[in-house]
């Protein structure tokens, strides 16, 4: 049979031309040019982050009243001093830290507790009433009440933050994975597994959460955006990060008095909150185009 | 039943085996009917055998062949494999039956996930049922890779990466991958255009000569089945219509049924026009089969009495089994 033998010496592409999913989208992803400069801004919010000793000047908590309220461009404080004299731009390199790490942190959580959810009510269809009407419980709530009833509860701090905000995160997210996992249940690889003796665990984490990777990577990516524009919010209302922590929400909140006569106070955490949410959203939207099934169709 | 063919070793008998699913509706979800997707359907299958199950769609032959595998929960019925009953084990307890059991899809690109390495793929049976070591799990992925006529270097490959043949190839090896006794194809060649569906036939015939392995062969291509099958069951609306050697039931159609969907073979002979029977009507609906013998809405020969009383399955030769009262 000689089609046999042609199949024997079936088309073994050279090695490097091996086309994982990871590059494809990354080279989709930087296609997009609003992508590439909120790529841009996370990077420097992470570098500044991660080496915020190197690049503060100041101690960002350290008072010093002879040089209170110094508009940018100040010698020594090249964006300024607030109303106690500690550096913005100190500050502001902290807060980057830990607007970080809320997100991060609260986005992780979020993603926990959501792919759970989502995964045993798709799966079992047992459960998916008893999840599914819990989530709509937590839906009921707008979200910053949520977080804040949470907070009433839990008491102020930064990390009863990260849990309020990753518990509001948690029903968008097992909505999301739960209509993945619907979809991806009934393919036949997964019956193949079924018959091959597979257990319910190694189904779901083997076979259907990677295949419902792509809209979980989306939708945390825009909620970074989310998790940290709630945690300024919060802060700002005096619910999260607490005096003399240098959190973006709060420095707002507390220049609010000073914001006629020293307006960068404000003006700058304001600007570096809508840079960062700015750029996770576009992120997000560049990835949700980049993994976009449709377009993964390799010609 | 059977008792001419007692020579030969059943490996899996089924008896009255049925599969209905509910139809829920109104606001308390209450079941208002079953589409009855197989509907008793008593059955021997010998050790190295393949038997051929053919059918309209929805007659019921895939979902047979799931619920043999116990990849659907039969509601009535005794599945005995290899003399053990099946029915009422655990999970736990069914795990070594389900060594014996695998199946092969007719979709080859929906069969594979699309996230996981060919090797991995293999692997994983290896890992669920057996103990070997990694080295000693991918040393038997390589053979496995290489008795289905694909290559090592395969190994590391996305199935996106293959051919709807090397696809199947995957599939089979996969099922064969915990060298059991008996499988089930569900249209394994339907998928794939007619030099790679034989290149895939001729695999499962090496195969199967290779392991002893037993294969229910569900399809509706009945010239591939003719080629390939031993044993021959037809099925109309989730019952037994006919049963035969293959030889027989292709030369001697008996039921009006089989007689029909015989004739519907496309005959490459010049000058020998076979009549076509041309069936009248609609297939009935599964949730609620006509009376009787469910055919009788479309036969030619029904009578009164098929109308009142399902007719019994009998034999009316040597291993040649009919349900029809007028044959």
């Amino acid at each position: 049979m000689s089609a046999e033998t042609a199949s024997h010496a079936v088309t073994v592409l050279p090695k490097q031309k091996k086309d994982y999913a990871i590059i494809s989208t990354a080279k989709r992803l930087v296609k997009n040019k609003v992508a590439i400069i909120g790529l841009f801004i996370i990077f420097i919010q992470i570098l500044l982050a991660v080496f915020a000793p190197l690049f503060a000047t100041h101690d960002p908590v350290k008072q010093n009243l002879s040089m209170a309220e110094l508009g940018p461009l100040t010698e020594g404080h090249w964006l300024g001093t607030d109303n106690y004299g500690r550096d913005m731009w100190s500050r502001l390199v902290y807060g980057a830290r830990i607007s970080l790490f809320v997100g991060i942190g609260a986005v992780v959580l979020g993603l926990a507790g959501g792919i759970t959810l989502g995964l045993l009510s798709g799966y079992y269809r047992r459960l998916d009433g008893i999840i599914m009407r819990i989530v709509d419980l937590l839906f009921a709530f707008p979200g910053i009440l949520l977080a804040m009833l949470i907070i009433a509860i839990l008491g102020t701090s930064l990390a009863n933050v990260i849990i309020a905000i990753s518990i509001w995160s948690i029903p968008t997210c097992a909505r999301i994975v739960r209509g993945s996992v619907l979809s991806i249940k009934k393919q036949e690889y997964i019956l193949a597994m079924k018959s091959l003796g597979a257990s319910d665990m190694r189904i779901m984490i083997k076979h259907i959460l990677p295949n419902c990777m792509a809209p979980i990577i989306v939708f945390a990516t825009m909620r970074m955006a989310t998790a940290i524009l709630s945690t300024a919010s919060l802060s700002f209302l005096g619910l999260g990060a607490q005096p003399p922590t240098p959190e973006w929400g709060a420095m707002i909140s507390a220049g609010q008095d000073f914001m006629w006569t020293s307006p960068h106070m404000i003006i700058i955490p304001g600007i570096a909150i809508m840079c960062v949410v700015f750029a996770f959203n576009v992120v997000g939207d560049a990835l949700r185009d980049a993994l976009d099934p449709g377009m993964n169709l390799e010609n | 039943m059977n008792t001419v063919t007692t020579s030969r070793q059943v490996l899996y008998s089924i008896e009255n085996v049925k599969k209905h699913y509910p139809i829920k509706g109104g606001i308390f979800k209450t079941v208002k009917s079953h589409v009855k997707a197989v509907d008793g359907i008593t059955l021997d299958i010998f050790k190295g055998e393949t038997l051929g199950v053919v059918g309209e769609s929805g007659c019921g032959k895939s979902t047979l062949g799931r619920t043999i595998l116990g990849l659907e929960t039969a509601t009535d019925g005794v599945m005995k494999f290899k003399g053990d009953d099946l029915s009422g084990k655990t999970p736990k307890q069914l795990k070594p039956y389900k060594r014996e059991m695998q199946m092969i899809f007719q979709d080859p690109y929906a069969s594979l996930n699309p996230k996981q390495r060919i090797g991995d793929a293999l692997e994983e049976a290896l890992i669920i049922h057996t103990d070997l070591e990694p080295a000693g799990r991918r040393s038997k992925v390589n053979q496995l890779l290489k008795e289905v006529g694909l290559k090592e270097e395969h190994y590391d490959r996305y199935p996106h990466e293959f051919s709807g043949g090397q696809r199947q190839r995957i599939g089979i090896a996969r099922a064969i991958s915990i060298n059991p006794s008996f499988i089930v194809c569900d249209e394994p060649v339907s998928a794939l255009d007619v030099s790679v569906q034989a290149q895939v036939i001729k695999l499962l015939k090496d195969l199967q000569e290779k392991h002893e392995l037993t294969y229910m062969f569900v399809s509706h291509d009945l010239g591939v089945v003719r080629h390939l099958c031993d044993r021959v069951l037809v099925m109309y609306l989730g019952q037994m219509v006919e049963l035969a050697p293959v030889a027989k039931l292709y030369e001697n159609p008996t039921h009006p049924y089989t007689e029909a969907l015989l004739s519907a073979i496309p005959r490459p002979v010049v000058g020998r026009k076979t009549e076509r029977i041309r069936l009248q009507g609609d297939l009935p609906s599964p949730t609620d089969p006509p009376p009787g013998c469910a055919f009788h809405t479309r036969c030619p020969l029904a009578t009164e009495r098929c109308k009142m009383e399902r007719p019994k399955w009998r034999e009316i030769e040597d291993g040649h089994f009919i349900a029809c009262h007028n044959k």
